[in-house]
Order: structure tokens, then C-alpha cells, then sequence
């Protein structure tokens, strides 16, 4: 009975664990993606799948001279969980990390990379600091910078002859940090603060906020808010006619795929946009078509930025010949996309982040084969007036 | 009966050691840590609601801290990860003091919805209003190892070293404290709290007491894993962990010594090797868990007991 | 006295996602945690009926119903066995369900996010002490009212809610008069499932409808009944009033304290009467 007892136990424990790190064949390219499939941004990170899945193809799988194998990990919308997996795979030898959708997820992945010394490509996460103050040789960012954004943001206003905006901004640190710079940005273009409020992530009644907004006389309303928010604010603010009343407009507020959920309501609101499928550019043409032949769908602006980021990666990695991660990386922070989805990309060496022009869109009823809503491209900033030059 | 324990714990030590052994690639010992350390935590929920009877569902908020604590020392004090460990432990002690004050005046479910709603306001207040501390919901990155005897412990497999020590020593500290006076008294508590108080044991204290060890203990598996992930986060405060580790606990078996163990082991090898397999590990994890408890009441160590 | 119109409407909401869980509690002895993953359940039911029938009023019949169907098979398969084992059975059995209702919503409805719109006629605003106030949130305030009305007069008034609160009070006495408690538990819990399905059928124009949407108002909903006493539909309308008018006007003044303050009106309740400010009796449960 006894030996049974500790027999069965140490069998269980021994097999389970020997089925868990299995020995991998040396000879293909390995990427490691980290990304939320499930939870709240389990939309968000199955786009950037399909997108880079489309740059993996164009490539018949394929980089120098062998194939690319994608270990797709699930972070289930939870940093902690991002970690345990980015762990894993840097365990198993990848040669590059790919991912998150949080900041908060790539910055924790960015001292792993850092540490085990593996490229990792960043094509979502916005935080200044992954290219500012925590920027590590290893890590590079394809897409748009908070900076950027803000940019854009205060730009939008001041082209638009907004003389009063109203702020209701998510309380969190990124949040905060984003309208505080927001707000010294529209001081310099005289465009006055109406008031702002600072409102927990997830709360699930805007109503009162709203009522606030558009009886405080002002003509512009900037919602810095994040994920399920997004929907909800939009949802009870369209009942309300709160577009009609002020211009609505904030990072990422709507696109495709929030237009889908919070549906009619939509029509009318601005925002900024890190990638549309409609740029005319050859090499999003020929994203688009392929994109839409394997899922039947247009690419949101998760999987375009996802599709751009990685193709140019491997690209670049294909063009040094050989296999020395430290040649990748020395490559990648000197190269040049001449020919991106939305033109000319470059990355800047001093902080591996990438310039770029900026895109703010209006949310107008699709027709035809388009979603039923769709973004209209109304602004196009160029890269000089959105980035500092580095110092 | 005492024998076998120690017979299955002494397997289980000899399981763990040779892992390290046989096995040193760095997929499977981060896979054997995150269940040493898992099991770390459910050893100590074990000690309040096992042995003592209190359904806690706030045990996150000791873990978390725990995790916090040992970070705040180790990245701010500058402390080594001896001295993070020990934060933690009295963090999560002292955490769990406080919950056990308030929510002990209260039975049952009740004690259980109170230590949930103090857990989620711990919860809350790190990540909304203490972010300067916290990280806010980005949570602190690069906790991290101890730097003794210059040893790389930022390799896996040293860390595993360390992971094991802590992890047998939790399994012996324990397996003693069941079988110490404390633990009959405690098991007394459990069984009838009437009879023991009119046995002359003051049951509130007792219950603070076990609370508090439980606690120690929580705080000690999340600074543990603060380092295994080198990241401390408020995920880790979170309701669904403490339902985790109720989980566990229940599934193994509780009120075992190493039933909250294998509860572990079944739970974290299901999420590695279900998903190797297909996308819907958790609705099968979900579907085994309902199975479990409909037909295995005292859970996988009862396979053994009920045979006996 | 708009806010008190808008908090009135949170109110009501809270109320409905809450009235299942605690009815469940009161005559069960369960906490259902699977409660928010059966109102996720009901807001994807509702708009699949919303796409098929082309309007909001068949979903809000449709989705209770399926809902209560739901609960049905459930409570036979999952509960019944454990009603003489301890708490904690249930609570793993009722986790165990969310982990399974979640993957069957991802598996029919993917991961996108969905949108209920409001009815015609109750799209739009009237202006109302000089704000403009959604007619929809003046839907849910009636409707609401509604359901509270029928439950007070189903469990108080009638024969069938004297058989309800017999059963719940003495099992074994309810059963030698002849009642079937097994009968009365299952229709219980179906009728608190059908109430998940009303509350994800009534939020589905005002909030997200995604997968991790159960996760965030279960919580919510255990503050509302805890505060009220748990298994107390009158306690249950008390907690929603009291969290739905410390949300509508702690946004007025502070919107960054509100989450706070919920919890500090949770606790100082909790200290003061443990059993929740209605709870008649101490129940050990």
C-alpha cells in the first residue's frame, strides 16, 4: 500500500514533467509569441497573430535558409502570466521574442530579453518608457510611441479649432502621465482645459462624467480611456448624442473592431490610428489582398502593425547572412523600411524606436464590402512633427 | 497513518531532487518551481482552512503582498534576498493578522465573503490609489535573485536550489506543526469549535493564530515567485488566485499534508499539458474540476485513504 | 436630481444582476460564483436573439429562458450531489462552471466583442432637470421596479413562494408535508439563472459584451447582496440603492475614490452587522 502511495505519486510527478520541456531540433528560425489570446485583449492579441502570420507567409516560412518555427503562447490578459511564458520560451532557445499588447507586460518581457540577450520586437505597446527611460539594446518598436500619440492628439485639436476640451481620463499611471503632457501641449496652442475627472478602469457608468462634460461648456472631449471602457463610455455616451454636442476624440478610441461593439453609436468619433488598411502604399496592397484571402476579413490596425514590424524584422535578419543575434540587432537599429505598409519606417539607433507618419481617422458607416463601421483616414501627420529628434 | 505522511512527503522531496537531477533543462525547472512554490502556498492556506476549518477566500492578498514586500526590500531597501524573504513572511503574517481580526467574528460563508471583500480592497488600493509603490497595474519588473556565495542565480537552475530548501523546509515545518500540540488543538478547533472552547482552548486565538502562520507562509510562496518571474505584480492580488489555491487545497485534498501538494502538481501539469494539446484547456480544466469534486469528496490523496 | 435619476438606473442594474445570486443563496445556501459567467452568458444569448429575431424584446424573453433551461441541467448535475457536503465543494463546482461557460461562449461566439441596441423608442435622450438622460435608463429604472415588484409579491404573497421559503427554512420538514425538495431547488436555481439572463439581456445596450464582462460584476454583486444580507431580496434592494448612489454621486465629486468608497460602505456595514443590515437572524449557513 505504501509503496503504492509514493509509487503513483512520484510517476505522476516524473512523467508530467519530462512530457513539459521537450527537446528541440536546432535547425529552424524560432520565434516566440507572447501574446494575450484570451481575457480582455484576446481580440487585440489574436489580430497581431493573424498579422504576422500573413509576414511569415509572404516568406514561405522561411529565413535564412530555414524554417521558421512560431511558438505562439497564450498570456491570458495577464502580466504574470506574460512573464511565465516569455520565461519558458527564452528556456527553449528562441530567437526572437515577439510581443506584448500591455506596456506593463513588455516592459516586465524587456528585462527578460535584456537579461538572456534575444531580440524582441514590440509592435503595440505605446509606453514611452520601452523606448525612453527603461529602453534596452534588445527590444525595438515598430509602432506608434504615447509621445507620438500625444502629438497627434494635440495636433487634431488645434486643426480642428477646438478652443475647450474636457478630459475624462482613466485612472492609471499611464493615463495620468499621457493627459498631463496632453494638457502642457494644448496650453502652448491656447486651447483651454474645461475641466477633467479621473475614473477608475472599469467603471460601468459614465453617465454622470459625461453630463459633466457637456454642460461644462466645453467643444471637445478627450477620452483617455482603455479596453472594455472604451466601449462602454462610447455606448452610454452615444445615447446621450454626446458626439453631437463636442467633438469626441482620444488614442485609440475607435476603429473597426471597437466599431463592432459599440456599433451605430460609433459614427462621428476621432481617433488616432496606428495603421488602416486603406493606405495605398504597394506593400499594403498586397498585405491587404493576402490578408483577405486567408481570413475573409479586412486587417485591423493590430494586425498591420503586427505584419509590419515582424516582416521588417526578418527581413532585416535575412540580410545579414548569418546567425549572431548582437549582427541582428546592430542591423535592425540601423535599417531603413523605404517601403512599409504605411511608407517609410526608420529606426532610430539612439532609442530603438521607429519613426513614422501618424494617422487620425473619423468613424463613418461602411458600404459595400466594408465593416458597418469604418474608419475614414481625415488626418496624416508627417514623422517630423511628431518625434524630437534624439538626443 | 503518520508514517505514510512521511513516507509521501519524503517522496515527494525525492521527486523534486531528482528533477534537478535528471532533468536540468530549464523548460522543466521553471515547470518545478512554479509547482514548488504553488505548493508552498497551498501548504499554508492548508494550515488555516485544513486544519483549522476557516474558508478564506482572500489568500491573494498575503501572496501578492508577500511579493511587494520582498520586492520593496530587495529594490528600494536594497536588502538581500534573505532578508526580502523574511519581509515578506512578516508582511503577509501581519496582513493576515488584520483579515483574521475582522473577519473571525464571523462564521462560515461569511467568513469567507469577508476575507474575499478585504482581499479585493487590498487588491484595490495597491493598484489605484498606492501606484508609486505598486507600479500601478504594470507592476514592478526585475525583482530580484539572491546574489550569495557568488553564485549566478539568475540561472534556473541554481535558483532551483533554492526553491527546493524553501519548499522541503515548508513541507517539514508542516508536517510538524499537524503533529505538534498547536496542530491537535488546531484540528480540535476544526472538528468542534463548541467542545474545544469548552475544553478550556481559546478558539478566537487559535484561529488568529492559524490565520497568521497561514499568512507567513503566503507571503513567503509570493516572494518566491516574485523571483522566479523576477516581476512583482498586482495580478497576484487578485480573487482568482485566492479561488486558485482553494482549488488546489480542495482537489489534492485538504486537511493532508500532501494532498494540497498533488492539488498543485494536477492543476499546473493539466494548464502545461492540456494546452500542448488544444485551445480549450480551460473549459476541460473546468470540466475535470466539477468531475473531481462530484466524485473524488476527499480529493486525490482520499484515493488512497478510501482504499485503505 | 439628475444624478438621482442616473443613480436610480445604476441602481436598478445592480439589482437585477444581483437578485439571482442572493435568491440563489437565500434558498439554496450556495454562493453561485458562476453568477457573472451566467449574466456573460445571457448578454451573448441576447444578441444572437437580437440578430435572429431583429429586436431587442425576443432576446429579453429568449435569453432568461435558455438562461433558466441552463440552470436546470446545472443544478441537476452539479449541485444536487453536493447540497450535504461542506461550502467549499460548491464553491469549486460553481468555479469549476465559470471555467466551462467561458470556453463554450469562446467557442461559439469567438473573441470579438458583440452590441445589443437599445429597442426603437427607447433610443436616444429627454431632457430631464436640465441633463439629458437616456430613455433607456428610464426603461431600466421601470423595468427594474418590475422585477422587484414580482419578486416581493411571488415570494411573499404567493402559495408557490410559501413552498419556496418552507423548503429553504426546513428541508426535511417541507419534505415530510410532502413537498418536493429536489423540485423546489432545481426551479429555484433556474429561476436565479433566468435572472443572470434578464440582467446580461438589460446591460447589453449599456455595457461591453465580451468574455471577461462576468468577471468584473460578480464582485460587484457580491458587495450589493453582502451589504443588503445575503439570500434577502429586501436587503438586495437596499445594497443596490445604497452602491448605485454612492457611484452616481461620488462621480459628481470624486470619480478616482468611488471604487474606495464602495468597498469602505462594504466594510463599515460589514463591522457594524455582519449579517448585512437585513438579515433578520445570524445564519450560519
Amino acid at each position: 500500500m505504501r509503496m503504492r502511495v509514493s509509487g503513483i505519486a512520484a510517476a505522476t510527478v516524473a512523467t508530467l514533467m519530462a512530457c513539459v520541456g521537450p527537446a528541440m531540433a536546432q535547425d529552424s528560425f524560432k520565434i516566440g509569441g507572447v501574446l494575450p489570446l484570451s481575457g480582455a485583449f484576446g481580440i487585440v492579441g489574436e489580430n497581431m497573430r493573424r498579422g504576422a502570420v500573413i509576414a511569415l507567409e509572404e516568406r514561405d516560412n522561411k529565413v535564412l535558409g530555414k524554417p521558421i518555427q512560431v511558438i505562439w503562447e497564450d498570456s491570458e490578459t495577464s502580466t504574470q502570466v506574460a512573464v511565465q511564458k516569455t520565461t519558458r520560451l527564452l528556456s527553449q532557445g528562441v530567437h526572437t521574442i515577439f510581443g506584448e499588447v500591455s506596456s506593463g507586460s513588455t516592459l516586465a518581457m524587456m528585462k527578460l530579453t535584456e537579461q538572456r540577450k534575444v531580440p524582441h520586437i514590440v509592435t503595440l505597446s505605446a509606453d514611452d518608457r520601452i523606448t525612453g527611460a527603461d529602453k534596452t539594446r534588445y527590444a525595438f518598436r515598430t509602432s506608434n510611441s504615447v509621445a507620438m500619440e500625444n502629438a497627434m492628439i494635440g495636433e487634431f485639436a488645434r486643426r480642428q479649432k477646438i478652443a475647450k476640451v474636457y478630459g475624462i481620463v482613466a485612472d492609471y499611471q499611464v493615463g495620468r502621465d499621457m493627459w498631463t503632457a496632453l494638457k502642457a501641449d494644448l496650453a502652448t496652442k491656447n486651447i483651454a482645459i474645461a475641466g477633467e475627472d479621473f475614473t477608475p478602469i472599469g467603471t460601468k457608468d459614465y453617465s454622470i462624467l459625461l453630463d459633466k462634460a457637456s454642460k461644462s461648456g466645453a467643444d471637445g472631449l478627450m477620452l483617455l480611456v482603455v479596453g472594455g471602457d472604451v466601449v462602454t463610455s462610447l455606448k452610454q455616451g452615444a445615447d446621450v448624442g454626446i458626439k453631437d454636442k463636442m467633438k469626441v476624440f482620444g488614442t485609440m478610441l475607435m476603429d473597426e473592431t471597437l466599431g463592432q461593439a459599440v456599433g451605430p453609436g460609433s459614427i462621428g468619433i476621432n481617433s488616432t490610428l496606428r495603421y488602416h488598411f486603406t493606405e495605398r502604399s504597394p506593400r499594403n496592397q498586397k498585405f491587404v489582398a493576402a490578408y483577405r484571402a486567408k481570413y475573409n476579413e479586412y486587417p485591423s490596425q493590430y494586425a498591420g502593425e503586427a505584419y509590419d514590424g515582424l516582416s521588417w524584422w526578418l527581413d532585416t535578419v535575412e540580410t545579414t547572412g548569418g546567425w549572431d543575434k548582437e549582427k541582428w540587432v546592430d542591423a535592425f537599429a540601423n535599417s531603413t523600411r523605404f517601403d512599409s505598409v504605411e511608407g517609410v519606417k526608420k529606426m532610430r539607433r539612439c532609442d530603438n524606436q521607429a519613426s513614422q507618419i501618424g494617422l487620425f481617422g473619423t468613424a463613418v458607416a461602411g458600404t459595400g464590402e466594408l465593416p458597418p463601421v469604418t474608419m475614414k483616414i481625415t488626418e496624416t501627420f508627417g514623422a517630423e512633427t511628431l518625434f524630437k529628434p534624439c538626443s | 497513518m503518520i508514517a505514510r505522511e512521511t513516507l509521501a512527503a519524503l517522496t515527494l522531496g525525492a521527486v523534486a531532487l531528482s528533477v534537478r537531477l535528471l532533468w536540468p533543462d530549464d523548460g522543466t525547472l521553471y515547470f518545478a518551481m512554479l509547482v514548488m512554490i504553488w505548493s508552498i502556498f497551498a501548504l499554508g492556506y492548508d494550515i488555516s482552512f485544513g486544519l483549522t476549518g476557516l474558508l478564506s477566500f482572500g489568500h491573494a492578498a498575503f501572496f501578492g503582498m508577500g511579493a511587494y514586500a520582498a520586492a520593496w526590500t530587495m529594490q528600494r531597501g536594497g536588502a538581500g534576498f534573505g532578508t526580502g524573504l523574511a519581509a515578506a513572511m512578516l508582511m503577509g503574517a501581519v496582513l493576515a493578522l488584520a483579515f483574521a481580526a475582522l473577519a473571525t467574528r464571523v462564521s462560515g460563508l461569511f467568513f469567507a465573503l469577508m476575507t474575499l471583500m478585504l482581499g479585493e480592497l487590498v487588491s484595490l488600493i495597491m493598484t489605484t490609489r498606492l501606484r508609486g509603490l505598486s507600479g500601478g497595474v504594470d507592476g514592478l519588473p526585475g525583482v530580484p535573485r539572491p546574489d550569495w556565495f557568488g553564485v549566478d542565480f539568475f540561472e534556473n537552475r541554481h535558483f532551483y536550489w533554492v526553491v527546493l530548501a524553501l519548499f522541503l523546509l515548508t513541507l517539514l515545518a508542516c508536517g510538524l506543526l499537524r503533529r505538534s500540540p498547536l496542530g491537535q488543538a488546531l484540528l480540535a478547533v476544526r472538528q468542534n469549535p463548541v467542545r474545544a472552547g469548552q475544553l478550556g482552548l481559546d478558539v478566537a486565538l487559535h484561529r488568529l493564530i492559524a490565520v497568521t502562520v497561514s499568512g507567513a507562509f503566503s507571503g513567503l510562496a509570493g516572494a518566491l515567485l516574485a523571483g522566479l518571474m523576477m516581476y512583482a505584480g498586482p495580478q497576484t492580488l487578485g480573487w482568482r488566485i485566492s479561488g486558485d489555491v482553494v482549488i488546489m487545497a480542495v482537489l489534492g485534498g485538504s486537511g493532508t499534508l500532501i494532498g494540497p501538494v498533488l492539488g498543485v502538481v494536477l492543476v499546473e501539469a493539466l494548464r502545461e499539458w492540456l494546452s500542448l494539446y488544444t485551445q480549450h484547456t480551460y473549459g476541460l480544466i473546468g470540466l475535470i474540476i466539477i468531475l473531481c469534486t462530484l466524485y473524488l469528496p476527499r480529493g486525490i490523496a482520499g484515493l488512497w485513504k478510501a482504499r485503505a | 436630481m439628475s444624478t438621482l435619476i442616473i443613480g436610480l438606473s445604476i441602481s436598478m442594474l445592480l439589482f437585477l444582476l444581483a437578485a439571482g445570486l442572493t435568491l440563489i443563496f437565500g434558498m439554496l445556501g450556495v454562493i453561485n460564483f458562476a453568477h457573472g459567467a451566467l449574466y456573460m452568458l445571457g448578454a451573448y444569448l441576447a444578441f444572437q436573439a437580437h440578430a435572429t429575431f431583429g429586436s431587442f424584446w425576443p432576446a429579453l424573453i429568449v435569453s432568461p429562458l435558455c438562461l433558466a433551461a441552463a440552470g436546470l441541467a446545472i443544478e441537476r448535475l452539479t449541485l444536487r450531489p453536493l447540497y450535504p457536503r461542506t461550502h467549499e465543494f460548491q464553491l469549486l463546482a460553481t468555479f469549476g462552471l465559470i471555467l466551462v461557460i467561458e470556453e463554450v461562449v469562446r467557442v461559439v461566439w469567438g473573441l470579438d466583442y458583440r452590441h445589443l441596441t437599445p429597442p426603437p423608442g427607447l433610443t436616444g435622450s429627454v431632457a430631464l432637470f436640465g441633463s439629458d438622460i437616456a430613455r433607456y435608463r428610464l426603461f431600466v429604472i421601470g423595468f427594474g421596479a418590475a422585477v422587484i415588484a414580482a419578486l416581493f409579491f411571488g415570494i411573499e404573497r404567493t402559495k408557490l413562494g410559501l413552498v419556496l421559503r418552507a423548503a429553504s427554512v426546513n428541508p426535511t420538514m417541507a419534505a415530510t408535508l410532502g413537498i418536493d425538495v429536489n423540485l423546489v431547488r432545481s426551479l429555484v436555481f433556474a429561476l436565479g439563472a433566468g435572472l443572470a439572463g434578464i440582467g446580461g439581456t438589460i446591460a447589453g445596450p449599456l455595457l461591453p459584451i465580451q468574455l471577461s464582462m462576468g468577471f468584473t460584476i460578480i464582485l460587484d454583486c457580491f458587495i450589493v447582496v453582502v451589504i443588503g444580507g445575503l439570500g434577502n431580496i429586501k436587503g438586495a434592494v437596499f445594497g443596490a440603492l445604497l452602491i448605485g448612489m454612492t457611484r452616481a454621486f461620488g462621480q459628481l465629486y470624486a470619480p478616482e475614490w468611488i471604487d474606495i468608497a464602495t468597498y469602505v460602505v462594504l466594510l463599515a456595514v460589514l463591522l457594524v452587522r455582519p449579517q448585512g443590515l437585513f438579515a433578520a437572524k445570524e445564519r450560519l449557513a
